[in-house]
């Protein structure tokens, strides 16, 4: 399913964090958001995923206001893991992505067989079935993160928008995770640090200072002189003999 | 919630014979089978012979305090597990968030003022302030920084802390300027937690209040543990996030009220209850709410009894007994949360 941002903005007190983005992302695309800290990628997404309204300008899910769509329906489309949502409760991993479920349910639609397999294909596409009954409070922040990946999935989303999901992770993690991520069947929208992993998106969006600067292509948008103006480095392009990749290899400036 | 309700059945043995023990023990100990025997005349209209002095007391005295320590016990229990789901805290207790000093202010300000009279208007009193306090601790924490997450856990402890005092001591106020040594004498009592006073027509109030916290905490089982990972996370699983905290918080402050209108701001319920049930049910609360809420109601009762036997002649306050094993499970709860991050 469609989704686009039609000029929107969110502002906090005085300060814009979000100014007048406008943006479609279509379906089966995986979209890229780069930015530096701060620039607003986090606001946007939560905006994109209907949870927090913007100052002006609308969401669209499809044709439709995302505001004019029940909750529990949006969730029903578009799942968001966030960053480093942690919890005091003492739950184990099956609780966790059980969750998930959330918007299926109600007391017209009690948990059922079909939602113990959501379940299960979640946990599986993730690799964490065998830890299950482990206790949230035990897992690494790989896992964690994993965990709130399943938790999304057996939503059953047609779109996943996460937030930074490879951070604190080592480097194997975040190839699985982002593997995972572009093997999966849906719209994906994913906010990024690591420019080289946005190059492997369908496209790129650049925010800085709460503008969205540049959208397209990974090998168009990310050149060497919007990541000067936009991250403050000098970068240049290597490419990887192995299949011909582009890289991006940076330089601090003095 | 799929694994809950086949525990049910355990909920009417027990509560029966915590009623029967409520109903038997005290300064004059009456055997159970007496008051099975009183109930079967009340409730089902036998004949049996009875003691017409052992009758009353059972009846008129000691059921009718053992069902308002019941609701009390199960309505405080399941406002302390809404507002620890709600505000991600496991301090979070409608003592502690000043919400029982505000509805005492209230209460008291009714009281003392004698504004309308009876017991509705008692309660609405204690709403309003129980409300009041609540909007003011939650307001203190947000502009301190509290909003939400782990670390800020300590912040809203903090609001609540300053709300209770202020309540606490308007309430003082009011009763040093309004109140005539007597009624001062009455009123101190009674905020400490008491259930000397109750009869048939408080449990009229206490039982509905009661069942309406237990209805809508069942309700929103899944609202409840949509809260897991904080507010945004419970708005992405598609829980109307604004519309659930007012409609939960709500009628919390109005069974807190309730509760403290009747007998008075109780302690510690709202924090023992849920700490404990989550260690032998678990954290989910499909079986957690159903497990407090017979659990709170069995601690009352347990609480009252004691606070008559404990010192023969005298009633304690019931607010002491509470304390006195809540305090302890306090200081355990920071001790652990402690260790656990």
């Amino acid at each position: 399913m469609k989704l686009t941002a039609d000029g929107v903005s969110w502002q906090a007190g005085a300060t814009l964090i979000v100014q007048s983005v406008s943006l479609a992302v279509g379906a089966g695309e995986t979209f890229g958001l780069v930015g530096p800290n701060g620039s607003g990628k986090s606001t946007l997404l939560k905006m994109l995923a209907g949870i927090r309204a913007p100052s002006s300008g609308r969401i669209l899910l499809g044709d439709e206001p995302i505001g004019a769509i029940s909750r529990r329906r949006v969730a029903q489309t578009i799942a968001l893991v966030e960053q480093l949502a942690d919890t005091i409760d003492r739950i184990t991993v099956r609780d966790a992505v059980e969750l998930g479920r959330t918007p299926w349910l109600s007391a017209l639609s009690p948990w059922s067989v079909r939602d113990e397999e959501a379940v299960a294909d979640a946990l599986r596409a993730v690799g964490m079935e065998r830890l299950a009954t482990r206790s949230w409070h035990t897992l690494s922040g790989g896992e964690r993160q994993r965990v709130h990946i399943a938790r999304a999935l057996a939503q059953e989303p047609s779109i996943l928008i996460l937030d930074e999901p490879t951070n604190h992770l080592d480097i194997h993690h975040q190839l699985s995770i982002l593997a995972l991520i572009a093997r999966l069947p849906v719209t994906t929208i994913v906010a990024l640090h690591d420019l080289n992993q946005a190059m492997a998106c369908d496209r790129v969006g650049i925010m800085d200072g709460g503008r969205l600067v540049a959208v397209g292509p990974p090998r168009e948008v990310l050149s060497t002189e919007r990541i000067e103006t936009t991250f403050a480095v000098r970068a240049t392009i290597c490419v990887d003999p192995s299949d011909g990749a582009h890289l991006l290899r940076f330089h601090g400036t003095p | 919630m799929r694994r809950g309700w086949r525990w049910g059945w355990i909920a009417p043995p027990v509560l029966l014979i915590a009623f029967v023990a409520g109903a038997s023990i005290g300064e004059t100990p009456i055997p159970a089978h007496t008051v099975l025997t009183v109930l079967a005349n009340k409730l089902f209209g036998a004949a049996f012979a009875v003691d017409r002095i052992d009758a009353g007391i059972v009846w008129n005295y000691r059921l009718s305090r053992a069902v308002v320590a019941a609701c009390c016990g199960a309505g405080l229990a399941l406002a302390g597990v809404v507002l620890q789901a709600l505000l991600r805290n496991a301090l979070a207790d409608p003592y502690l968030l000043g919400i029982s000093a505000g509805a005492s202010t209230g209460a008291v300000a009714v009281a003392v003022a004698g504004v309308g009279g009876g017991m509705v208007s008692l309660s609405a009193g204690a709403f309003i302030g129980a409300a009041a306090a609540f909007v003011l601790v939650a307001a203190l924490a947000r502009a301190a920084g509290g909003g939400a997450g782990v670390q800020a856990a300590g912040v809203i402890v903090l609001a609540g802390i300053a709300g209770s005092q202020l309540f606490n001591a308007l309430t003082t106020f009011v009763i040093a300027k309004s109140a005539n040594a007597e009624q001062a004498r009455g009123i101190m009592f009674w905020l400490l937690g008491n259930l000397s006073g109750v009869r048939w027509p408080d449990a009229w109030l206490a039982v509905p209040a009661a069942l309406l916290a237990v209805a809508v905490c069942i309700y929103h089982i899944r609202t409840l543990d949509a809260f897991t990972f904080g507010a945004d996370s419970a708005a992405s699983l598609g829980i109307a996030v604004r519309r659930c905290q007012a409609l939960l918080i709500g009628v919390t402050a109005l069974v807190t009220a309730i509760m403290v209108s009747l007998v008075g701001s109780i302690g510690f319920v709202g924090l023992v209850i849920p700490h404990a049930m989550r260690f032998v049910v678990g954290v989910r609360h499909g079986l957690l709410v159903p497990a407090s809420a017979l659990a709170g109601a069995v601690f009352l009762i347990a609480s009252d009894i004691i606070s008559r036997i404990v010192i023969p002649g005298q009633v304690l306050p019931i607010g002491v007994i509470t304390a006195l094993v809540g305090a302890p499970v306090f200081a355990l709860i920071l001790v652990r949360g402690r260790a656990g991050r």
